[in-house]
Order: C-alpha cells, then sequence, then structure tokens
C-alpha cells in the first residue's frame, strides 16, 4: 500500500489515541491533521518512538497509544520490541511502516531486507498479537477491531517506496512535549 | 618490607542508604540498565514496590520511557553507568536537551580505582565521564563519600528546575 494510504487509515480509525511519530511518516501525519492535539513526533532520536510511546502507555494506561514507526527506525532500537514485551502495555499498538528503505537518506536499502520478519521477531518477544497487512482494504476492514483488543498488538504495514523528496514536520519536539503533558493532565 | 595501603579518594555508601535517598526523591520509576557498582542499592529498590523498577535493554531506551512517563505525569530517573551514558549520547540530546525532558541519571563510575580521584583514574570510561557531561552541558554532582548523599537531592532539583537532564555520579561501590 502507499505511505499516504496507511496514514489516511490510522487518522480515520485513531479515535482520540495518543500518537507517536517518527522519521518519513511524521510529515505526512501532521498534514492529515492529526498532530494539534496529544500527539508527540520523535526527532533527533531516531529509533526512540516505541520507547518514548512505551513510557507514555505506562504512565497513562487509561488512553491508547498508536506508534507510526519506521522499519529503519525499529531497526535501530531492536530491543525495545522485548522491553515492551516485557511491559506487556495493553494499550500499545505498534504500526511499522515497512519499505525495506532509510526513505528520508534517499532510500539506501536497510541491512538484511527480505531475511528478517518483523512480525516474527515480535512475536519472539513477547507482543500480544502480530500482525502484517499489505493492502490499505484489508488494513482498513481490520483496524476496528484490531484497536478494540488488548496489546501490545505490532502491525506491519508493507509500504511502497516513496521517491519523493523527505519531507519533515517541522515542530519542535520540546513544543509537543509541553503540548501533549498539558493534554494528558486536562 | 611493608606496604603502605593507598587511601581511598572515594568511599562506599549503604546500598540501603541510596535507595532510601531516591525513594525520599518521590521518584516514581527507576529506570535501569544496571550498574555493577550500584546493584545493593538496585537490590534494595527492586524489594521494593515504590519506586518501580524498571530494567531496559539499553539506555536509548531508558532515555525514551523516561519522556513518556514524564508527559503523562509521573517522576521517573535512570540509574546507569558510565559507559551507558556514553551509549545513549543521542538520545541524550535528542530527547532531553533538544525536547527539553528532565532526565535525572544516577551514574556509577564502574571501574573506577577508587584510591584516585575520577580524573586520575587510567580508564578512561571513568576519566572521561565528566569531561562528556560537561561537553553537552549537563550539570553533574558528586557522591564521593556517604556525607556527600545531599548531592542526589541536588542533581534531582537541577533537572527538574531546567527541564532537561543532570546527573550525580557515585564514585565507589555501594555496599
Amino acid at each position: 500500500m502507499l505511505k499516504q494510504e496507511a496514514i489516511d487509515l490510522l487518522a480515520k480509525h485513531r479515535n482520540g489515541a495518543v500518537s507517536v511519530t517518527t522519521m518519513q511518516a511524521a510529515a505526512p501525519w501532521h498534514l492529515a491533521g492529526q498532530t494539534a492535539d496529544r500527539h508527540l513526533e520523535a526527532s533527533g532520536c531516531m529509533g526512540s518512538a516505541a520507547s518514548l510511546a512505551l513510557g507514555l502507555a505506562i504512565g497513562a494506561p487509561e488512553r491508547k497509544v498508536i506508534v507510526l514507526d519506521g522499519d529503519g527506525s525499529l531497526l535501530m532500537q531492536l530491543g525495545s520490541l522485548v522491553t515492551v514485551a516485557s511491559q506487556a502495555p495493553k494499550n500499545y499498538y505498534h504500526f511499522v511502516f515497512a519499505n525495506g528503505y532509510y526513505e528520508s537518506s534517499g532510500n539506501q536499502p536497510l541491512p538484511g531486507v527480505g531475511t528478517y520478519d518483523f512480525p516474527a521477531l515480535a512475536a519472539a518477544a513477547g507482543y500480544a498479537e502480530t500482525l502484517r497487512y499489505e493492502s490499505a482494504d484489508a488494513l482498513d476492514r481490520a483496524l476496528p477491531s484490531l484497536l478494540e483488543r488488548d496489546g501490545p498488538i505490532f502491525v506491519e504495514l508493507t509500504i511502497a517506496r516513496d521517491d519523493a523528496p523527505p519531507r519533515w514536520a517541522g515542530v519542535p519536539m520540546a513544543e509537543m512535549v509541553r503540548k501533549l503533558k498539558h493534554d494528558l493532565a486536562t | 618490607m611493608s606496604t603502605i595501603a593507598a587511601k581511598a579518594v572515594a568511599s562506599s555508601l549503604e546500598g540501603r542508604v541510596l535507595a532510601e535517598a531516591i525513594r525520599e526523591l518521590g521518584t516514581t520509576h527507576v529506570i535501569s540498565v544496571p550498574d555493577t557498582n550500584l546493584r545493593s542499592a538496585i537490590d534494595v529498590l527492586a524489594a521494593w514496590t515504590k519506586p518501580n523498577v524498571m530494567y531496559v535493554c539499553t539506555e536509548d531506551e531508558g532515555i525514551g520511557i523516561n519522556a513518556g512517563l514524564y508527559i503523562a505525569g509521573h517522576k521517573p530517573m535512570l540509574l546507569i553507568q558510565n559507559n551507558g551514558l556514553y551509549a545513549c549520547l543521542n538520545t541524550l540530546k535528542g530527547i532531553a536537551l533538544d525536547a527539553q525532558v528532565p532526565t535525572f541519571l544516577l551514574i556509577g563510575q564502574f571501574g573506577r580505582d577508587v584510591t584516585k580521584t575520577a580524573q586520575e583514574n587510567p580508564k578512561r570510561m571513568v576519566h572521561r565521564l565528566e569531561p562528556t557531561l560537561e561537553t553537552w552541558g549537563v550539570p553533574y554532582f558528586r557522591i564521593d563519600a556517604p556525607s556527600e548523599i545531599g548531592n542526589l537531592r541536588r542533581a534531582w532539583e537541577a533537572a527538574w528546575n531546567s527541564n532537561g537532564p543532570s546527573a550525580a555520579i557515585v564514585g565507589a561501590p555501594t555496599r
């Protein structure tokens, strides 16, 4: 599926969940109008989206937290799969945009692409459920019930290569930290 | 022939004293890639229900989780060793400094010869710790003797008052 299709579907089914984005999912999520409230973008700390979201999920267990991660980002802190599973947050939904490339730096191939299996890794780490969706239609059908089930749930989204120039949301992370802290306190 | 034992520059805290001082800070979560030098304090903390001790795979993860917990209204901290600081400099830069998140680091000086000052220690992991913190503008406070336990709170408050990182460095293994 196209990245924008996945973004639009996650926005459609978000239903008030706290969102954490990173890398090339961040700007489309921003342009889709999803960053005004209950949102944090991991910028300048590649690989940290899953951990930031884990802290949020543990700290605010009454709220659902969705992570829009990248495959290169996850590889950078792959051990976070184990740490997430060890905490077993029921409100944690980990979506990984998997195109097999370092998209931000010019679509260089990821190490090991085609040999590793993210859902299998997440399952072995101990996620409650792991899934992979290759089409927008299948994702659209799955999301409503998926986001009602107990996490942590891992979802690989098979995304087509995008050769457009990289885009950035351009909002300082410190500003988003302050805003999200305010949102969660009210 | 007799030998004269070198006098210790840094002396040991009791692990329980350090653990109680941590609890008295009001910290809610101690996020840790454990440090050998601080193991007796970790043992005490882990036996309590509060604060919640959370072991993680890397210090990078710890800084991210610390930030998430802070945003959600909690008062977390990290317990790591000197090598752990070097392992997470990008995340320290991106989250603790640039995103302005209170990030209190309790750091054990793993590998330190306690008969020498940190600066005089031959091991890089020991003598590069304070210069590394200075390079990144991270305030730090030494706890080289039981009488210096008050520096724990000073370091804690530095993080919360500045919305950024700070460190307390424990110079000798806890007992």
